[in-house]
């Protein structure tokens, strides 16, 4: 009687643990289920940030030159790109003393474009 | 004796002919030489001083003459005379009190074809400073199109 009750207790243990472990391992995948299009859309929003530009290296980018030459006179405007076009001209005979990519490809100091 | 980089090369008996068909004109700073889409009778050689070649430009609704390049002592200015539609395509101000030798295309041209010799030498200096323009506003206009590249793929 008593090994009875014993294997009795063991079976309903039994039944009880893979019951438990039944429901555990379906709530997981209906939850995983339930969170790959959350997932599906975070990692969408890093690709996007990714090809944005953003900040670099803890400083933000330049602004557009458009916006900050709104509010500069005009007399310094007009300042700005002629010696914008005279440092043009200048990177132009240098690329044109010796033609190579970098030469042409030479960063400017011009106020106009940095 | 003005040394002009369209004359290059000529003997200087050569260089005084061609330049004793121009007549010298003094310029006030600021004063205008020619303007862009004047008919182009006359070739102009720097003597002294500096001209300013400009380009109409929109800066904020406002047409502005934009610098686009400076010419001064010994360089040619003003080549579309010789160059057909022969219509100035810039405009030339002094930049301040300049001196110019002002060559008529007709008489120039009549002079080269009479002296093929020293008309050869003075087509290959005009076809040097022609070239020189081209490249010059190549390699700027190439630098441009790069920034703009730069921009775009930021």
């Amino acid at each position: 009687m008593e090994m009875l009750l014993m294997g009795a207790c063991l079976s309903i243990f039994g039944l009880a643990v893979a019951c438990l472990a039944f429901g555990a391992a379906t709530r997981e995948s209906g939850e995983v289920a339930a969170a790959a299009p959350a997932m599906q859309k975070e990692a969408v929003k890093a690709a996007v940030a990714q090809r944005l530009p953003g900040p670099r290296f803890f400083v933000n980018p330049p602004a557009r030159p458009v916006a900050a030459y709104s509010n500069v006179p005009i007399e310094a405007l007009l300042l700005q790109i002629e010696n914008h076009v005279r440092l043009e001209h200048a990177a132009a005979e240098c690329f044109l003393e010796s033609p190579n990519a970098s030469l042409l490809h030479s960063r400017t100091i011009s106020t106009l474009v940095n | 004796m003005i040394h002009a980089d369209l004359l290059e090369g000529l003997e200087p008996h050569e260089s005084e002919r061609i330049l004793a068909l121009g007549k010298r004109t003094v310029l006030t700073s600021a004063a205008e030489l020619f303007h862009l889409g004047d008919v182009a009778g006359c070739i102009y050689l720097v003597v002294r001083g500096r001209l300013r070649l400009t380009l109409p430009m929109r800066v904020r609704n406002q047409e502005e003459n934009v610098l686009v390049e400076e010419r001064s002592s010994g360089q040619t200015v003003g080549w579309s005379a010789l160059i057909p539609p022969c219509r100035f395509t810039l405009t030339a101000t002094a930049a301040l009190e300049t001196e110019v030798l002002a060559l008529p295309s007709e008489a120039l041209k009549s002079y080269l074809a009479a002296h093929p010799a020293t008309g050869y030498a003075v087509s290959l200096n005009l076809s040097s400073v022609i070239g020189h323009r081209l490249q010059l506003f190549q390699a700027m206009w190439l630098r441009e199109i790069q920034r703009m590249v730069e921009l775009r793929c930021a």
